[in-house]
């Protein structure tokens, strides 16, 4: 592989891991992934908009448009709702059909989180959310992720990640509140078990997430948080030691 | 369902390059994956699927509104909101970079950094080659690291 070939497949795909042998002769082609890799955190960010909140009407105004008479008569016993301008929405709207479709395709495809789902109440409930999202990352595995990998998802520009974590099996960077974030699993004794590395997630304390059939911990690092997240039996403590050992925000 | 609508809403934004056309987009697209959901068959694939039927969508909603391609230096309102940051020029100057590359290059870039696609899906997503696919991510990367230097 020659340094034009190799440019060309790292800009096509950071997380391209071969090559090994050009690189560790070639400086320029060196520096040139980390620009790439660096260029790819920044796209990354740039690409997750915020999101708006799925746009459904609330409940009241379907019920003003429907029976006017039954409005006022709730008039007596509640606060007055606020007038509006917008024409009343009846049940057979596209918008509620579209909140309908959600339900059942949320239903369907077996997702615990159902309405609009953009605005999580905690920032653990994000993580929960993902976590079950990304489902398939949770693979009881002795496979490691390549180095190339795990430098494309945790680039140098984030943060130092030295090998003595434990075994590294999914690496992805993903988004969480807005901000690209590594999304790693290690091997537990339990089960995989998924780390968050959050440089831009700020948390006082330690805070602890129980899910469905996850225990997990956000802990406070520098200005930013690492959320660590196994199986219910899994021993947390070991892992967030060495976790935190292996760490070091690079900002 | 919060998370799938993320990324249906920010893959419906990127291709349209409008807010308020990806909110139309994309609950057109949450009422057609409805009416078919005998076609999901392997819930894993499901935000796949979701995509795929977003940039459908997208599809439909130009040929119907006959849009022509966004004039990036007559920014309506709401595209003005997509590219809005606050306090963050290096941000800003991405967004807008991204915006202004052309559909073709944007839209595999978007499927492989932002919804973690591989070449392969990609290829299969946007109904090319992979090699085609390799290309056109070269040249985004090449066309974003140029705008950024300037």
């Amino acid at each position: 592989m020659n340094c034009d070939q190799y440019r060309e497949a790292i800009a096509a795909d950071p997380s391209f891991d071969g090559g090994a042998g050009h690189l560790s002769e070639c400086s320029a082609c060196k520096a040139y992934r980390k620009e790439m890799l660096a260029l790819n955190q920044r796209i990354s960010r740039a690409l997750a908009l915020n999101v708006p909140e799925l746009n459904m009407p609330e409940l009241p105004e379907v019920i003003a448009g429907d029976s006017a008479e039954s409005s006022t008569s709730m008039s007596d016993n509640v606060a007055a709702l606020p007038k509006r301008t917008r024409a009343p929405l009846t049940w057979a709207s596209p918008t509620w059909i579209a909140m309908a479709a959600t339900v059942v395709l949320a239903a369907f495809i077996g997702f615990r989180m159902i309405g609009s789902g953009v605005e999580y109440a905690t920032l653990g409930d994000e993580l929960l959310a993902h976590i079950d999202h990304e489902r398939a990352s949770l693979v009881v595995t002795n496979i490691a992720v390549s180095d190339a990998r795990l430098t494309s998802v945790v680039p140098a520009e984030v943060a130092h990640l030295d090998h003595s974590a434990g075994l590294i099996t999914y690496a992805q960077s993903c988004v969480i509140r807005g901000h690209a974030v590594p999304h790693l699993v290690m091997q537990g004794e339990h089960g995989p078990v998924t780390i968050l590395l959050m440089p831009e997630e700020r948390v006082s304390a330690p805070q602890t997430i129980t899910g469905e059939n996850v225990n997990g911990v956000i802990l406070p690092v520098g200005d930013g948080s690492i959320a660590i997240f196994g199986e219910r039996e899994e021993s947390l403590g070991r892992i967030e030691r060495k976790v935190l050992d292996s760490v070091t925000w690079s900002t | 369902m919060g998370v799938y609508h993320q990324d249906m809403f920010r893959y419906a934004a990127w291709l349209s390059r409008d807010k308020a056309i990806a909110e139309d987009v994309v609950q057109e697209a949450l009422l057609r994956a409805w009416k078919s959901l005998d076609a999901l068959r392997d819930e894993t694939s499901a935000k796949q699927w979701l995509l795929t039927i977003v940039r459908r969508e997208n599809a439909r909603y130009f040929e119907r509104k006959r849009l022509e391609t966004v004039d990036i230096d007559n920014l309506t309102a709401s595209q003005a909101a997509l590219l809005a940051v606050e306090d963050d020029k290096e941000l800003d100057d991405m967004r807008q970079a991204i915006y202004e590359l052309e559909d073709d290059y944007r839209e595999p870039l978007v499927l492989q950094v932002l919804m973690g696609y591989s070449t392969n899906e990609i290829a299969e997503q946007m109904e090319l080659k992979q090699g085609a696919v390799l290309t056109r991510l070269h040249r985004a990367r090449a066309k974003l690291a140029e705008k950024m230097e300037r």
